[in-house]
């Protein structure tokens, strides 16, 4: 049922973006909000997948023995939340690809950022769907903790939001050598940059510093240079240069694209290299 | 040059490099680079000169940046917003009204729906409302690089004056000192710890495992015992110590013979051990539940097995498998001290991570002042409005539309646009 409603979700994402390429060739505005409308939908139809799995998880969990008192199914509610594992980390991924785009960067989404957001979902989901094993897992113990929510939450919407800065980093790489018309102006895509970078740094350093909070109380270390911290901490040290680049020493355009791009190559190293490459704390993911 | 007046430019220009922003960058750079290779190739890299030594920098660089930087920032904070500065902004729009109409009720409502509630004041006859926002702003990057401070200096805490070790308990086990990681060497709680109970519970499967819990007794000499309960996530602090519940094995029962004396032992998987009352070690290497060995043709299965490593007095160490359903092997094993498999799977044993560390609520406050700082500086930019009306010789109001946010473009784009919206004197009845 789940899986179904996400393969509709994956569809709904590729139509929006597939609309949004139109309407950056047709005049007409309906296209354009034809392909917004897609875009809401498959969120709406991912939140309710998410929120579906959310609770299956979460009555596998209870049992069937007798009900617990109501403190401790928050506690199971919070623990059960679907961001335990691979398939459910990409999932998430996917929904906060448009989330962000619809809610922080809605005046921008068009053209070819709105194709970049509704594509880019639509190959996290895609890829989820199809090369990951999607069976929910029991919890190990050092999963079961508040910190769980708050960490991965923060760490995705992050991820996303360096996501979107790649996309307008490449494109601004890209206008300087190709037909400019159809591509956003370069002043936006610049703003864009330092935007999606503002909110990634905030959400990967919330993500970080809930992280080594977690670790502190399942460990006793909050940070043991595990290969996932080591290059998340890499990524933040691209993202903190390119804040410091932009705002004291005033770089613009081609310079801090090229540093949006790498911040990203460092994210995907950070999320898919790191698990699948270098054992550590955080390989429970594959 | 002399050499009386060359160390002040040597300081100036060392307070030149540690001020700079191109030190910033390549120092952020190069931790990168080096982290990197930490991940990749050089595990012990974040322990080498070669990453303290730029974290060191980076340090400087921090606080260099914030002596110079915050005295300017706190001056510019402290500079109130007046109908001077307000005149010398840029002008976004001019309004006329009709003789008879007062716009000043309209004005002042317009700005408190649009931005917040305005200051008023009088310079030279003309009214001006004032709006002011984000005047904190220029103190977000130091309360952000204060904070970094805060934890930097935590870890440099943590690292100095912080312990931290191991601790393996057998059921009914008490133990009085841990294993220090850093020394190698066993260190004194200052209380006792008794390993009560231990539990694992699984899922279904049979494999995962659900929980485990440690239940523990602690006792500090001369006062009443205390019970508590060490899981995963829920640590236990005791004294000075904290105990957090790392992971668990097996052990089993061997049963050592060495001429007439016969004693049990009990034998964690992986802990070398000293034989009760004898020189001799040993060390159990794996577990088998049914071990499957070739024999001539077929394979031939040979039931509970334990491979075990014994130090004995020739000084270098044997491996011997012993069997359970074969106990008359034993007097093939080279001695003096023999043994014979009793069961596999009585126990387990409870590994706790022992730490203490003064560092982490440094840590945690450099953490928490992160929030306000990141708040200043990225979500509260700074805007300045103004409004100012002046009547004209008939009695009729004239107004013009004053402000700039140079960090705030979109924002300060959209509150324009409305604004000049809400004063227009057309659009109002």
């Amino acid at each position: 049922m789940i899986s179904s409603v996400l393969g509709v979700v994956t569809l709904a994402y590729l139509l929006a973006g597939l609309l949004f390429l139109v309407a950056a060739f047709s005049p007409s505005p309906r296209c354009r909000s034809l392909a917004g409308g897609f875009l809401w939908a498959g969120l709406a139809g991912q939140t309710l997948a998410i929120l579906g799995r959310w609770t299956q998880s979460y009555l596998g969990a209870l049992g069937p023995g007798p009900s617990p008192a109501l403190l401790e199914k928050i506690r199971l509610v919070v623990h059960q939340a679907p961001l335990s594992n691979f398939y459910e980390s990409l999932v998430f991924f996917s929904w906060c690809v448009p989330f962000l785009g619809l809610v922080a960067f809605r005046p921008y989404l068009q053209n070819y950022l709105g194709i970049l957001v509704a594509w880019l979902a639509c190959l996290l989901l895609a890829y989820a769907s199809l090369g990951v094993d999607s069976a929910i897992r029991p919890l190990m113990p050092a999963l079961k903790s508040n910190w769980l929510l708050v960490h991965v939450v923060t760490c995705f919407l992050g991820y996303a939001a360096f996501g979107l800065g790649f996309g307008a980093g490449a494109l601004y790489l890209w206008q300087g050598r190709r037909f400019r018309s159809r591509l956003p102006d370069l002043p936006l895509l610049d703003r864009l940059i330092y935007q999606t970078t503002t909110v990634g740094f905030l959400f990967l350093t919330l993500g970080i510093l809930t992280g080594a909070v977690w670790a502190e109380t399942a460990w006793g270390r909050y940070w043991s240079w595990d290969p996932k911290e080591t290059w998340s901490l890499i990524t933040w040290f691209i993202y903190a240069t390119l804040l410091h680049a932009r705002l004291v020493k005033g770089w613009q355009g081609r310079r801090t694209a090229w540093l949006a791009v790498a911040g990203f190559l460092a994210v995907l190293f950070t999320y898919f290299g790191v698990s699948f490459l270098l054992p550590g704390l955080h390989s429970y993911l594959t | 040059m002399s050499a009386s007046d060359s160390p002040p430019t040597l300081l100036a220009s060392l307070w030149e490099l540690l001020t700079s922003i191109r030190f910033t960058i390549f120092l952020l750079l190069a931790l990168a680079l080096e982290s990197i290779i930490g991940t990749l190739r050089y595990q012990g890299i974040y322990y080498t000169p070669w990453f303290l030594a730029p974290v060191m920098a980076l340090t400087l660089n921090l606080l260099a940046c914030l002596v110079k930087g915050l005295p300017r920032a706190m001056r510019r904070v402290l500079q109130p917003f007046t109908g001077e500065q307000a005149l010398a902004l840029p002008e976004r729009g001019r309004f006329a009204w009709p003789a008879g109409a007062d716009p000043r009720p309209m004005v002042a409502a317009a700005l408190r729906q649009e931005l917040g509630r305005p200051r008023q004041g009088q310079l030279d006859g003309r009214e001006i409302y004032l709006y002011e926002r984000g005047r904190l702003r220029p103190l977000g990057p130091y309360v952000v690089h204060l904070a970094l401070l805060l934890i930097l200096l935590g870890a440099l805490i943590g690292k100095y004056w912080g312990v931290e070790g191991s601790l393996m308990l057998l059921r009914g086990e008490t133990a009085t000192d841990f294993q220090n990681i850093q020394t190698g060497k066993p260190q004194p709680l200052g209380f006792q710890v008794r390993l009560d109970n231990f539990q694992v519970q699984y899922y279904q499967d049979g494999r995962t495992p659900r929980e485990f819990r440690s239940d523990l007794t602690l006792l500090r000499p001369g006062e009443k015992p205390e019970t508590a309960v060490c899981r995963v996530n829920d640590p236990v602090t005791f004294g000075r110590f904290t105990l957090y519940q790392a992971s668990y094995g097996r052990s089993i029962l061997l049963q050592v013979k060495n001429g007439e004396n016969t004693q049990v032992l009990e034998a964690p998987v992986g802990r070398t051990m000293q034989i009760p009352g004898r020189e001799s070690r040993v060390k159990v290497l794996e577990v088998e539940e049914n071990l499957q060995m070739p024999m001539q043709t077929e394979m031939r299965a040979l039931g509970p097995a334990a491979k075990i490593a014994y130090l004995g007095g020739s000084g270098h160490a044997q491996v011997i498998w012993v069997l359970k359903n074969y106990p008359q092997m034993v007097e093939r094993q080279p001695g003096p001290d023999r043994f014979t498999l009793l069961n596999l799977s009585p126990d387990y044993f409870s590994v706790f991570q022992v730490k203490r560390d003064p560092g982490v609520w440094w840590v945690y406050s450099g953490f928490i002042l992160l929030l306000p700082g990141f708040f200043l500086a990225f979500c509260r930019l700074p805007q300045r409005w103004a409004v100012v009306l002046q009547q004209g010789k008939k009695g009729q109001w004239e107004g013009r539309l004053l402000g700039a946010g140079p960090r705030a473009r979109e924002s300060f784009a959209a509150h324009q646009e409305r604004l000049l919206a809400r004063l227009d004197p057309g659009a109002n009845p």
